[in-house]
């Protein structure tokens, strides 16, 4: 039958200022196994060990849950202690109500109820575990790193640096991922090739590198340190060294779909016929002219009142655009939306003669009345209420635009009766229709 | 819509031109309403049309109504005036229209009841030409305006529209056209003040086999419309600045950025290019001239920085709007990597009466350093809001006090801001500073597109900055470091103080980061965004050591700061208030004072809208 201790570290206010300590003490000596059951101040402190081994000792314990801060910070202590009195230190386990509990959390009650099934889980652990012995095994002192995007490729180049061997094995024909398929990366809008195709480079060059492409992994085998696998290389039928990379095997291939080239499935097979038709009259005026991204993406907008991500993907597969760039772009400007809108569109200018006249109080206003925040929509889809860059009629401030039409000298008396106008005049319409 | 026949020689332009001169009858009566966005928010569209149904009704259809460019006198709207006497009438409306047609236009009565009259001298104005609002203007980019039915090409042409552009074709080289813009001492009303002769000249020079030239349409400063109004009232000049530029540049191809949030622009410069099109004034072989040129408009996309020359372009080639290092400039490298002059819509619009009346008068106008007239959008707190013309090198003072008829409701005046978010507050006390390019730089200010803003007691200082890095933070593109952030910082900086929770070394580190992101940003985005802070610090620096030390808002501005009252006084008990308070935070009899509960009070502000005693007060 295991016999259990369990301390609870306060330490000091860091836990108990969040974490009823005593109450989650009290809780834990009701598990079963547990046979003793204590919160104090301190628990690293030598008082605090002290508790601990004498718990050990006089109650017979065979495994401890000690639950406090990281175990990073003081398993080792706690074990070094524990084993000095005679206790396998592998029985002793810790439970994170630091870290994971009292420091990120603001609700005491909940905290402490997150500490009890921590401490829980952790008495199952030391209830099912062996005492173990140390051995010592001899290290390979080579790594694999297993995918060569640029997380892979970096990661070898680092472990290359440090001195050791590093094998680097890359599913695909070509190392690159998907670094290789952006336009820019945030947040410096660095052309992502500027990054990566150096490192590309570096690869090749280092002699602590041996990289298999086109390759994969059959079996992993052994353990930490000494791991067995078996990479599997694709037959290519090229040799290496002789290839330029002019691509014309590939054109003259018989088996050429079998080649990994990926095969892109066209957005268009899905679309809707609708909206194919739709996309296609904005596009086809536009192909083959420069400079009419943001122009499609105006009507595009217009026709839908968003962004449809399908439509963007048409758009990037008619114009030869990058996805990647299409939807930076749409991102990028204030006028596009990648959310559908509601039904009725609530602009409130920001513009400085606007500000200066109370449009702040509007935005304000309009927030309490819908319940949403500027650039969303109502959940019924009603209302979308946006903030807008000066809509140039200043010596009308403070303006607000509902579906387009201005309306001036704003006050908030007058916008919620035009929304209450709105409102009711969408009300009786389905009854309307019904009469009629 | 009638179709016109495509003029193939500038004889044919000639012989269409005077047609067009002899069939306009000087003393022939002209209904004239403004169409721009301020009196169409009150109601000019109808006004417009219920006129021309009454002129049908009444027997005159002889009398045309015409939808015009913006008058300037926004805060009247909608404004009438009937040509050629020039009899101005304001505010009118649909009911109005009867009487106007028989007694003024049939009758030849003025109806005083539609006058206007200065609030002060309590004086009434019967034309245009004599209301204070308009004597003291100077209108040559506008001229036009008011005039002329900016959808009609031949309304242009009649006035002498596109008559320069011939001139240049015919009878000037290049050269020559490049050496009178220099002469004229133009400098670019986007801002910066470059000079528009010598920025062609580099254009011109640079080498490619391919050339363009942009009209920078995007105006996004807050607070400013003089570009809005101009594409929308003369859309025209705007098309024959460009073809003339393009002619002593070399460009093949020209576009118009124009932003999305200006649809009556798009609409009127959509218009414009389609009939200068039919005419054939753009195009192939233009008048049988063998100058070929043509001109589209991309719609902008509602981003401030691509304003900026660099941004502006990416955006046209359809990238995200970032700005690039210069050198390159654009003249060397611009659109695809060719030679790319920009200019702004109101330089533009400059070119064509340069041409016609030539350099030298134009450089009689202004001030050494800067020539000619700028069109500003005078708004905020002054009385007579709208769109004013003046010559470089007028006060301060007589634009918003002459012009602008003073300061709303009797108020003190505090600062007239300019420049847009990277211009400067230019304090009461410097009113008397003659604006033109170098006198606003000095005062730490700037010409910017041309918006001033009038600020009067009621307004908090901090506020502004606060409200201007906002808009900077959002609109910063994020490609460089010190824009990206040090805004950003400024701007968590200015929020705090508004929150009243200043602390004492603030003043200090918002003046240390405002020159390490002024040196140190891209594009001018980011080297101009701290100038709204060290100008209200230099000029208002006891507000900022109000907001952080005494916990008190000056302005009566920032919520955390302020308390709502109602001044019993005051208060004539009329109740609206207590019927607009969203918490039921005011009570009171009828007809006796009331007063206002702050336990409940969530400081929306109603009640100080609504009052019309001024009762309500925030301390
Ligand atoms: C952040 C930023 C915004 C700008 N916005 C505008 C603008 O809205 N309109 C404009 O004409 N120039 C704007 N400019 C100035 C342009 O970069 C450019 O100087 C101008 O179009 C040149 O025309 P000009 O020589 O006729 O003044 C902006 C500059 C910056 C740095």
């Amino acid at each position: 039958m295991a016999r259990i201790g369990v301390f609870i570290c306060w330490c000091g206010a860091n836990i108990a200022e969040m974490v009823d300590a005593a109450a989650v003490a009290e809780y834990a000596g009701q598990l079963p196994g547990v046979v003793v059951s204590k919160d104090y101040r301190y628990m690293c402190s030598d008082p605090g060990q002290r508790i601990m081994t004498d718990s050990i000792q006089e109650d017979n314990l065979t495994g401890v849950v000690v639950a406090s801060c990281s175990p990073r910070m003081h398993e080792a202590t706690f074990r070094k202690t524990a084993a000095i009195v005679g206790l396998n230190p592998y029985t002793l386990e810790m439970a994170n109500i630091r870290e994971h509990c009292s420091w990120a959390h603001t609700d005491r009650g909940q905290a402490t109820e997150k500490a009890k099934d921590l401490v829980r889980m952790m008495v199952e652990k030391v209830r099912r575990n062996q005492p173990l012995e140390p051995v010592r095994v001899p290290v390979t002192q080579r790594v694999m790193v297993i995918g060569a995007g640029i997380a892979g490729i970096q990661a070898a180049l680092d472990v290359a640096a440090a001195g050791h061997e590093v094998v680097l094995v890359e599913r695909e024909p070509s190392v690159g991922g998907h670094m290789a398929q952006l336009d820019e990366t945030f947040p410096t809008l660095d052309c992502s090739q500027c990054i990566l195709t150096p490192r590309m480079v570096d690869i090749m060059q280092s002699d602590k590198i041996k990289l298999y492409t086109y390759a994969e992994i059959d079996e992993v085998g052994g353990y930490i340190g000494n791991f067995e696998v078996k990479v599997r290389k694709k037959a290519r039928s090229v040799d290496i060294d002789k290839c330029t990379g002019c691509g014309d095997c590939y054109n003259y291939c018989l088996s050429r779909n079998k080649i990994s080239i990926p095969v892109i499935v066209s957005v268009a097979d899905r679309l809707d016929a609708d909206m194919k038709k739709t996309l296609d009259e904005i596009l086809d005026p536009a192909a083959g002219r420069r400079g009419v991204l943001l122009g499609v993406l105006q009507d595009v907008q217009d026709a839908y009142n968003y962004l449809p991500a399908d439509a963007l993907r048409y758009v990037s597969e008619k114009l030869n655009i990058p996805f990647s760039r299409i939807y930076g772009v749409a991102r990028f400007y204030n006028a596009f939306t990648l959310e559908p809108r509601g039904e009725h569109i609530i602009r409130v200018c920001q513009g400085t003669a606007c500000h200066l006249k109370g449009a702040s109080l509007l935005v304000d206003a309009l927030g309490r009345e819908l319940g949403i925040r500027d650039g969303e929509t109502t959940k019924d889809m009603q209302f979308t209420f946006e903030r807008v860059n000066c809509l140039g009629a200043c010596a009308m401030s403070p303006v607000v635009t509902i579906d387009d039409q201005y309306h001036g000298q704003m006050t908030t008396a007058k916008l919620l009766k035009a929304l209450e106008g709105i409102e009711s005049a969408d009300a009786s319409r389905p009854e309307m229709e019904a009469a009629g | 819509m009638t179709t016109l026949t495509r003029l193939d020689t500038v004889e044919a332009f000639g012989e269409l031109r005077e047609f067009l001169r002899l069939r306009q009858d000087p003393r022939q009566t002209v209904i004239s309403v403004c169409g721009f966005t301020g009196c169409k928010v009150n109601g000019s569209d109808a006004v417009a049309e219920a006129l021309k149904e009454e002129v049908r009704k009444q027997g005159r259809d002889d009398v045309p109504v015409k939808v015009t460019g913006c008058h300037g006198f926004c805060e009247k709207g909608p404004l009438v005036v009937i040509l050629p006497q020039g009899i101005f009438y304001q505010k009118v409306g649909l009911k109005d229209v009867e009487a106007i047609v028989e007694k003024t236009v049939i009758g030849g009565e003025i109806i005083p009841s539609l006058l206007y009259t200065d609030p002060r001298t309590k004086e009434q104005y019967k034309l245009e030409s004599e209301v204070p609002f308009y004597a003291k203007q100077e209108r040559v980019v506008c001229r036009h305006s008011g005039k002329i039915d900016a959808a009609r090409i031949e309304d242009y042409i009649a006035v002498g529209g596109y008559s320069s552009m011939v001139k240049v074709l015919t009878e000037m080289a290049p050269e020559e056209v490049i050496d009178e813009m220099k002469r004229s001492g133009l400098r670019g009303r986007g801002g910066a003040g470059f000079p528009t002769g010598k920025k062609w000249e580099f254009c011109r020079m640079a080498e490619g086999d391919e050339k363009f030239i942009v009209c920078n349409g995007d105006e996004g400063d807050p607070g400013a419309f003089m570009d809005g109004s101009i594409m929308d009232g003369h859309p025209h000049a705007v098309l024959e600045g460009m073809l003339i530029g393009a002619y002593a540049i070399g460009a093949t191809h020209g576009y118009l950025y124009v932003r999305t949030e200006y649809p009556l622009a798009i609409r009127s410069l959509t218009r414009a290019l389609e009939q200068a099109h039919d005419y054939g004034l753009l195009g192939e072989n233009i008048l049988g001239t063998g100058f070929s040129f043509d001109l589209e408009l991309t719609r902008g996309a509602g981003a401030f920085v691509c304003g900026e020359e660099t941004a502006l372009m990416a955006s046209i080639e359809g990238n995200i709007g970032s700005p690039r290092q210069r050198p390159p400039f654009p003249a060397v490298s611009g659109l695809w990597g060719k030679p790319t002059n920009i200019n702004n819509v109101e330089t533009w619009a400059n070119v064509p009466v340069i041409i016609d009346r030539g350099a030298e008068w134009f450089a009689s106008i202004g001030t050494e350093g800067s020539k000619g007239t700028k069109v500003f959008s005078l708004v905020g707190k002054v009385n007579n809001t709208g769109l004013v013309e003046v010559p470089m090198g007028m006060t301060l003072r007589e634009i918003v006090y002459d012009i602008g008829g003073g300061i709303q409701k009797g108020r003190k005046l505090k600062a007239v801001q300019t420049g847009g978010p990277s211009g400067g507050c230019i304090p009461e006390s410097l009113m008397d500073l003659r604006v033109d390019f170098d006198e606003l730089v000095k005062a730490g200010g700037m010409m910017g597109s041309g918006g001033l803003i009038v600020m009067d007691e009621r307004t908090c200082m901090v506020d502004v900055a606060r409200y201007f890095l906002e808009f900077l933070t959002d609109e910063s593109c994020g490609k460089c470091n010190p824009c990206r952030e040090g805004v950003q910082q400024m701007h968590n900086i200015l929020e705090r103080i508004c929150a009243g929770e200043g602390k004492d070394d603030d003043i200090d580190i918002l003046l240390e980061l405002a020159e390490y992101v002024k040196d140190s940003s891209l594009c001018a985005l980011g080297g101009t965004a701290p100038n709204p802070v060290l100008s209200t610090i230099k000029h208002f620096r006891d507000e900022y050591e109000a907001h952080i030390r005494d916990h008190k808002c000056p302005g009566g501005v920032c919520k955390a700061l302020i308390q709502y009252g109602i001044n019993a006084d005051a208060c004539k008990g009329c109740e609206r208030c207590a019927k607009e308070c969203p918490q039921d935070a005011i009570t009171g009899e009828k007809k006796q004072p009331h007063t206002l509960d702050r336990e409940k009070c969530i400081k929306c502000g109603v009640c100080f809208e609504t009052c019309p005693f001024d009762a309500v007060y925030t301390e």
